[in-house]
């Protein structure tokens, strides 16, 4: 993992003219603060912005994001290429590169309880590179979509565990280090040969274990998984996600799991968060966000699988292409591509409201109890048992 | 083999590209202890595929199971070891040289719109190219290319004519890599793994649009893909592979509802069914690894229903139902007919019925 110098503003400048969301500037205090207690809260994200480039051109990638996650529970982030998931992890866990600057918002992060039984919490936004080091790999680790390019092309396998293993956990004999990456690479399933490997000697699904083995070496209590399956075909694909749900039941951390496949979270996740443009559209818990979408974006996603029961019909999908983040469109990001559009959706961006059921929140102006607003049937259903996709009207001209 | 000459005239009107036996086996050598283990990879083995004008055929498959060989080998870009190919009515010779005459009957479709685009030339020169190279007039290519964009729904062309390849989304970017297939009015086209570097989102609209070049210009289609649940919903006829072979095939999605080879309900199992949470039944590390079986029936190590016979003896095509085939030894005791009889029953008639 790389440990490259990243920008970190205390100063926000609100650059971009197309966000009315006005930047709160995050009062950076003490660095690490026993504030109050977070309890099962792992990972506490709060008010998170991240531009690409300064000044004038600045580009804003991920806009006033809050996320959190408690221990043991799997978050899914769900969204199309450029609605800022990748962004956004990245920025949190201080890996983004430059042009990237995170220009507001904290995270917090749980190391559990110290000494006099506060908590010892850590906001990686202000952290020293002395402070992240400790903590990556260790607390928080990520699986990377290509492990082809993740991993060494000219180191062995085995080479790689030891490597980690004896950067991290300086106390471990050769002997031990050795006895751990065997025991790591049994837990996913690969035998002890594979050590010896190079990894363009392993198929995809193999190299693709093996990130899984390194990113568990030092048992984190979080791991964040980048589309680790994208580049796999289905069967591999299956047999990661049951593995990574083993392991997880067995050793209880929790899982940050981004991909733009929401039929796969919705197996995998407790809760999931659907993002476009940088902003968060909806979050919910996976079952609700299945059976009862709230938001028209996310029943769109869920109409683009084609089923594999029932009679073929013709299903639209989302129409449109997801937004060009220089030359965001106004009001509500969406609109241009939402088959509900509304007067008010073209002038006035949408923030994310709590709906009043059970924990969730969408960023709609259909939803937001106006008088007038009709809430289409479709979005404002109730109770289990989908199995057809629920159909959403044609928008026309959108190119 | 006669009955493809014989009937060449016939065929000709709606079977568009007809591949008979299609191998291809490649050699690999394995650095050995002094000397080196020569291996033979049966990359595609003995694959027929009859592409219909105005109809959808899909090769579904994991990595490594033959199915892109198949496509580059009727594409030609591959040469075949063994096996025919017939271009509508006519055989091709098989040591010929690819010709462009072929070429602009037949295109193929890439999966990665990204790297299939020259990244430092405008659209309008990635467009503008294959025109001029399959004898389109300079003064006619502009419009002809505007033709391309729009039949692939992007309007107004001229929008996009001028853009390079990373200012398009990589929805847009495989719709203008049909549009160049397209553009010099081919018959077939192969498509493969096209939506599987999209966005989720997108995918449909680029299986939509397949779907409608195939109803509304009757153009033949090979549709490759690894995700079974995109080849019900475009296919109308669907061939499943594994390791080189095609294990089932049948006319229309019957394979996908009522799976019969066993292979083919490990893929089903596989796509995430957010409406059965309950499926999550996880192959097994067995099932998993792609492990070819040097003996007998080739899905065997992985098989859950493997028998002794399985080990030993490799399976032939049974018939299962109504234009529909299984290699698998389960199927055995069915009753059996010719296979060539059962399998073409082609809408629009003109086709094969030998009795």
């Amino acid at each position: 993992m790389s440990t490259e110098s990243i920008e970190v503003s205390g100063v926000v400048t609100s650059a971009n003219e197309t966000s009315d969301v006005s930047v709160v500037t995050t009062p950076h205090t003490d660095q690490r603060t026993d504030g109050p207690a977070m309890g099962q809260r792992i990972l506490d994200v709060r008010n998170f912005s991240i531009d690409y480039g300064w000044g004038e051109g600045a580009v804003r990638a991920v806009n006033n994001v809050d996320l959190h996650l408690n221990r043991s529970t799997v978050l899914g982030i769900a969204g199309e290429s450029g609605s800022g998931k990748s962004t956004l992890v990245y920025g949190f866990t201080r890996l983004l590169r430059s042009p990237g600057v995170i220009v507001g918002g904290e995270a917090l992060f749980n190391l559990g309880p110290s000494e006099d039984g506060t908590d010892n919490i850590i906001d990686l936004v202000t952290a020293s590179e002395k402070e992240l080091r400790s903590v990556r790999w260790s607390n928080i680790s990520v699986v990377l979509q290509s492990a082809l390019s993740a991993l060494n092309p000219v180191l062995r396998v085995g080479t790689q565990f030891e490597q980690v293993l004896k950067t991290h956990r300086r106390d471990m004999s050769k002997a031990d280090r050795r006895a751990r990456t065997v025991e790591l690479l049994a837990l996913v399933g690969l035998n002890e040969d594979r050590l010896r490997r190079y990894p363009h000697e392993l198929s995809g699904g193999q190299r693709q274990r093996v990130m899984i083995a390194l990113a568990l070496a030092l048992d984190p209590e979080l791991v964040i998984m980048d589309e680790p399956t994208t580049a796999l075909d289905v069967v591999t694909q299956r047999e990661i996600i049951s593995k990574l749900y083993e392991l997880r039941s067995r050793f209880g951390f929790a899982m940050i799991f981004i991909t733009h496949d929401l039929s796969l979270l919705v197996e995998l996740a407790d809760e999931i968060v659907v993002m476009y443009a940088g902003a968060m559209v909806e979050r919910a818990s996976a079952q609700a966000l299945y059976d009862t979408p709230r938001h028209p974006y996310t029943l769109g996603l869920l109409n683009s699988f084609p089923p594999m029961h029932g009679v073929r019909t013709e299903l639209t999908g989302i129409p449109g292409s997801p937004p060009d983040l220089t030359d965001l469109p106004t009001g509500c990001n969406f609109h241009p591509r939402c088959p509900y559009a509304m007067d008010r959706c073209l002038k006035e961006s949408p923030r994310l409201e709590e709906l009043g059921e059970d924990g969730r929140s969408v960023a709609c102006w259909l939803h937001s109890g106006d008088e007038g607003v009709v809430v289409p049937v479709e979005l404002r259903r109730t109770g289990r048992g989908k199995r057809e996709p629920i159909p959403m009207p044609v928008k026309e001209d959108v190119s | 083999m006669s009955d493809v000459t014989d009937l060449s005239e016939v065929i000709a009107g709606t079977v568009q590209l007809r591949a008979r036996h299609l191998t291809r086996h490649f050699t690999t050598r394995t650095p050995g202890r002094g000397f080196n283990v020569k291996h033979i990879v049966r990359a595609v083995d003995d694959v027929s595929v009859d592409l219909v004008a105005g109809e959808v055929v899909a090769v579904v498959g994991e990595s490594g199971s033959g199915k892109s060989v198949l496509a580059r080998m009727l594409a030609r870009i591959v040469r075949p070891t063994a096996g025919d190919l017939i271009l509508r009515g006519t055989q091709i010779p098989r040591k010929a040289k690819r010709s462009l005459a072929y070429a602009s009957q037949v295109q193929l479709v890439l999966q990665d719109p990204f790297s299939s685009m020259n990244p430092v030339h405008k659209m309008r020169h990635n467009l503008v190219r294959p025109l001029l190279i399959h004898g389109a007039k300079r003064e006619d290519v502009e419009a002809l290319a505007e033709a391309a964009l729009t039949r692939v729904s992007l309007e107004p062309p001229s929008r996009f004519l001028d853009r390079y390849p990373h200012e398009l989304s990589g929805g847009q970017l495989q719709r203008v890599s049909i549009a160049r297939a397209l553009c010099v009015e081919p018959r077939v086209l192969l498509a493969d793994e096209p939506i599987s570097m999209l966005d989720v989102s997108v995918r449909l609209g680029v299986l939509n649009l397949l779907r409608g070049l195939c109803d509304n210009d009757d153009l033949a289609i090979l549709y490759i893909t690894h995700d079974i649940a995109s080849a019900r919903y475009i296919a109308d006829e669907v061939i499943v592979m594994y390791a080189g072979q095609v294990v089932e095939h049948s006319r229309g999605t019957v394979l996908v509802d009522e799976p019969t080879h066993p292979y083919t309900q490990l893929l089903i199992a596989s796509v995430p069914d957010p409406a059965d949470p309950t499926s999550v039944g996880a192959p097994t590390a067995e099932q998993v690894q792609m492990v070819i079986a040097e003996k007998g029936c080739r899905f065997n190590p992985r098989c859950p229903f493997v028998m002794d016979r399985c080990r030993v003896e490799e399976p032939p095509e049974f018939i299962v139902g109504e234009n529909h085939t299984s290699r698998c030894w389960l199927h055995a005791d069915k009753p059996q007919f010719e296979v060539e009889v059962a399998l073409p029953q082609r809408r629009g008639g003109g086709e094969i019925t030998k009795t």
